[in-house]
């Protein structure tokens, strides 16, 4: 297993300098804004334009601004500054990865706590009125995309705003300063962002039982008088989790990736996602790749803590 | 400065409809349009005789300044943080659109040469902590000179105050080296209280007028050089302050934090500085939610977003109390690139404009109430307004006259070009056009579209991000289109000059960073326009530009189509104060009323 764990480290570490080098060619070959014009402003002489466009690097080669900037990243943890508000990259995530922790946090624990229960139960009581209910439900939330969710639930529930003002409403977090008031703040995002991953986790649950149950192991243990709610729990459940885990891996590692954008706008929550957007929109280079890097860093993590997960939900799976 | 004030970004349930209701709202368009200042929602510009002190003040924002260095700061919305932080050699109280006054500066001096700007400045202003001296002239002479530095990197330093004397040789030393501000030798200080610029020609008025923008508010070198010593400068996140508030913290993006500078007097200063905090909250991009957000909440206001057409309607109609309109200084038109076919003829550029409606553009933006249809380029209040026909514009331009579009004059134009059809003809009507992907400025844009093939042209709309458009096309001569349809021009200062001068005169058209968009290039408005510059008098500047203006729109380079309002909003507990100049609350002079 250790050896295995240093091989995925080293594969990872050849990820992130892939990644890089794709996101910096990508934005130094297609078409985008010129930042030394960005920085320098509108009414700037081309002189001004050139010399600032000297200090920021941006007339070396391209390989060479490559070098430099993973030279800083290597050596130094330092991911440049914004071209746009000449911030430190590096203090520009750190400072908004909390938002969006508390968000995916909150969320997963969330739908899990929705999704789980509901396709165990739909996969136990197959084809009644309660699983199609639940399945139609689910197939709803799927549908909706998630910014109209969010649209719709400020509307409805929002402090100031909502029909039902029970909740506090957009931007509440930026203002909140104690963890009570933090978590108080997120209740409408969590379940915003909770419903749909917590329907596609219930079907998805509700599939894997279905096929689980019917295996050969599943009528023996029956037959030897293993009672029922073992059955599904022990020897059922714990099969049928299997994919589920890898669903939740990689979708944590992706929302803390950035890919929370949607919700953290409506609720004008200071995230990754929120700043990755931005980023794009200016052509901030330096934040657009800490950014990318950040989150391919998570991907690679996550996906590795599921995969040492496997070993022990699965006595089958052995690592070398 | 080009347009990039009135962002706003229009959420996706605005509704585009609602044009119609906001025109039967806001009354007739075009040259018979009210000037909004006798409207309704005219602004206040004095705070109220029983304004209280005290109590936080929340600004809601959708995005961030540009920088909180008030060296690099060039854009309206940190102009009004800045106001609250920083006091210039001269500043605009609320309802001056004038000229500025007076702030650090005690007084001035312009000599009958208009080659020589002398300031004496108070005494007893301090700086905030950590550094808690009294500001002395050598403060505002290193502010100007690390403006060049690239770390800091200021936008207009060099169009405004590049005729001090020595400007060339410290833009070359701040090359050289980046990391120490180069001494400008025309600026002298001859003393604590005493600041001198020599100038190499007499623009002396233009000099002035750029001292009144944050770049001339002090910093103390040997607090700050430490700091402009990286690229990019760190001393806006550690910057000391002289007016009635301090930076307490800043994280971009997310929030600004003022409170009370401890060491400010107020006996130096014509701001009353009421609120004991502000806080700047950033992110409210859904701005429908923002707009219902202020109006129904408490003790906020917005920052720097207008409100959306749906915005708009919910506070003219339920909180009519809590809008203000205010001319912003700024202008949006269609540039026609005029160097080449099919724009390059003026008889097709005039059929264009005669064609045009403009109050369908202007319905875009949400109707009259956000402003009135252009007529010229510049904006009301600005200076040669008036002197350039006013409302009604140059009266003898006929193609200008119909904001509602005269199809008839259009086709006659068109003939006069050669088309006898009186509609265009032939490949040289096909015609590219770069634009924003983003509303309300894509609305304008497929307005536009549609109104250029009403005349027979092949229109190739392609939409793309702004800092796009503006990069890599509509800045760029030799890329840019035959037409770029959401350009403007917002005023640096009130002179005819910060609004025709960098986008008409053809000797500011550069190879990239260009923003003479229509690529106008005419020989006797170039020389009108060097010679205005140097007249001191304030009314025959106010004469000459406006003379020019007319002669700009004459050539028709472009379609003017609105002059915008900024429409402000508050919170029913906040007593505010807008700033006319600026366009945007006064920081300094609003109160809480509770």
């Amino acid at each position: 297993m250790a050896r295995y764990i240093v091989r995925r480290i080293l594969w990872g570490v050849l990820m992130l300098a892939i990644v890089s080098a794709v996101v910096f060619v990508m934005f130094y070959v297609f078409p985008s804004a010129d930042p030394a014009e960005l920085r320098a402003g509108r009414n700037a002489s081309p002189q001004q334009v050139e010399t600032i466009r000297h200090a920021l690097g941006l007339d070396k080669p391209i390989y060479e601004q490559y070098w430099e900037y993973m030279k800083g990243i290597v050596l130094h943890f330092d991911f440049g500054y914004s071209y746009q508000s000449s911030a430190d990259v590096r203090t520009l995530i750190l400072d908004r990865l909390p938002a969006t922790i508390w968000l995916v946090t909150g969320a997963a624990i969330l739908w899990l706590l929705m999704g789980l229960p509901v396709g165990i139960i739909s996969a136990i009581k197959r084809r009644s009125p309660l699983d199609r209910a639940t399945m139609v439900t689910s197939l709803a939330f799927i549908s909706a995309p998630v910014f109209w969710l969010g649209l719709v639930a400020l509307y409805l529930f929002a402090d100031g705003v909502g029909k039902l003002p029970i909740f506090p409403g957009q931007g509440s977090y930026i203002t909140a300063n104690t963890i009570p008031e933090k978590a108080d703040s997120m209740i409408l995002p969590w379940f915003v962002l909770a419903a749909a991953s917590a329907a596609i986790y219930a079907r998805y649950l509700r599939s894997s039982m279905i096929d689980v149950m019917s295996e050969d192991y599943i009528r023996t243990a029956r037959a030897k008088g293993v009672p029922e709610r073992s059955v599904i729990m022990r020897h059922g459940v714990r099969s049928a989790i299997t994919p589920i885990v890898t669903l939740l891996g990689l979708d944590v590692g992706v929302l803390l990736a950035g890919n929370a954008i949607l919700t953290e706008t409506v609720f004008n929550i200071p995230g990754v996602g929120r700043l990755v957007f931005t980023s794009i929109e200016r052509s901030d280079l330096p934040v657009i790749q800490g950014v990318t890097l950040f989150g391919a860093f998570f991907i690679i993590v996550f996906n590795l803590i599921v995969d040492i997960a496997y070993a022990y939900l699965d006595p089958r799976v052995r690592y070398r | 400065m080009r347009l990039r004030w009135l962002k706003v970004l229009v959420p996706v349930l605005a509704v585009a409809g609602l044009a119609v209701a906001l025109a039967s709202c806001g009354g007739g368009g075009g040259g018979e349009e009210e000037s909004v200042t006798s409207s309704k929602f005219a602004p206040p510009t004095a705070p109220p005789d029983n304004a209280q002190k005290g109590g936080t003040l929340t600004v809601i924002s959708s995005g961030d300044v540009d920088y909180i260095d008030p060296g690099a700061a060039y854009y309206q919305y940190t102009y009004m943080i800045d106001g609250a932080l920083d006091r210039p050699l001269l500043s605009w109280p609320p309802d001056e659109t004038q000229r500025p006054q007076p702030d650090l500066a005690e007084g001035e001096d312009l000599s009958s040469d208009g080659k020589t700007l002398t300031f004496k400045l108070k005494s007893g202003i301090k700086y905030s902590p950590p550094v808690n001296r009294e500001v002395k002239s050598a403060d505002v002479k290193y502010a100007i000179e690390r403006a060049l530095l690239p770390g800091v990197a200021n936008g207009y330093v060099a169009a405004y105050l590049g005729d001090i004397e020595g400007f060339k040789e410290a833009e070359a030393a701040a090359k050289e080296d980046p990391t120490t501000a180069p001494d400008i030798s025309g600026i002298e200080t001859p003393d604590d209280r005493t600041i001198v610029f020599h100038l190499t020609q007499s623009t002396g008025l233009t000099a002035e007028q750029a001292l009144s923008l944050p770049i001339s508010s002090p910093v103390p070198e040997e607090y700050a050089k430490q700091y402009d010593a990286e690229n990019p400068s760190t001393y806006g996140e550690n910057q000391v302050n002289v007016g009635p508030y301090m930076l307490e913290s800043y994280s971009p993006g997310k929030e600004i934090n003022l409170v009370r500078n401890p060491n400010w007097d107020p006996s130096t200063d014509y701001r009353p500085a009421y609120l004991d905090k502000i806080n700047v909250e950033s992110g409210f991009t859904d701005t429908v939610s923002a707009t219902k957000k202020i109006l129904a909440g408490n003790a906020e206001i917005n920052g720097d977003f207008s409100p959306p057409a749906q915005g708009v309607k919910l506070a003219a109609t339920q909180y009519a109390d809590q809008m203000t309109l205010t001319p912003s200084g700024g202008n949006r038109y269609i540039a026609l690139n005029t160097s080449e076919p099919p724009f390059d003829d003026i008889n097709i550029r005039k059929a264009v404009i005669a064609n045009s409606d403009r109050t369908a553009l202007v319905a875009t933006r949400g109707g009259p109430l956000v402003g009135p249809v252009a007529t010229h380029f510049i904006p009301p209040e600005i200076p040669g307004f008036e002197e350039a026909g006013g409302l009604k514009g140059p009266p003898d331009l006929d193609f200008v006259q119909n904001p509602q579009g005269d199809p008839n004059l259009a086709a006659d134009y068109m003939k006069k070009a050669g088309f006898d059809s009186g509609k265009c003809e032939g490949s040289v009507c096909d015609i590219t056009m770069v634009g924003e992907n983003q509303p309300p400025d894509k609305d304008s844009a497929e307005v536009a579209k549609s109104q250029f093939e009403e005349l027979g042209f092949n229109v190739n709309l392609q939409e793309v991000n702004g800092d796009v458009m503006y990069t890599k096309f509509c800045n760029v001569p030799k890329n840019e289109p035959n037409v770029c349809p959401n350009v403007g021009w917002i005023k640096d200062f009130n002179d005819g000059q910060a609004i025709l001068d960098v986008p008409f005169n053809g000797a500011s058209i550069v190879p990239s960073n260009n923003s003479n968009w229509p690529l106008l290039d005419d020989k006797s408005i170039n020389e009108a326009m060097d010679k205005a510059k140097l007249l001191t008098d304030p009314d025959q500047r106010a004469e000459a530009w406006g003379k020019v203006d007319a002669d700009i729109m004459a050539q028709a380079p472009a379609i003017p189509w609105i002059w915008d309002n900024q429409a402000n909003l508050a919170s029913s507990d906040v007593a505010v104060v807008i700033n006319k100049f600026n366009a945007t609350a006064d920081l300094s002079f609003t109160s809480l009323t509770k």
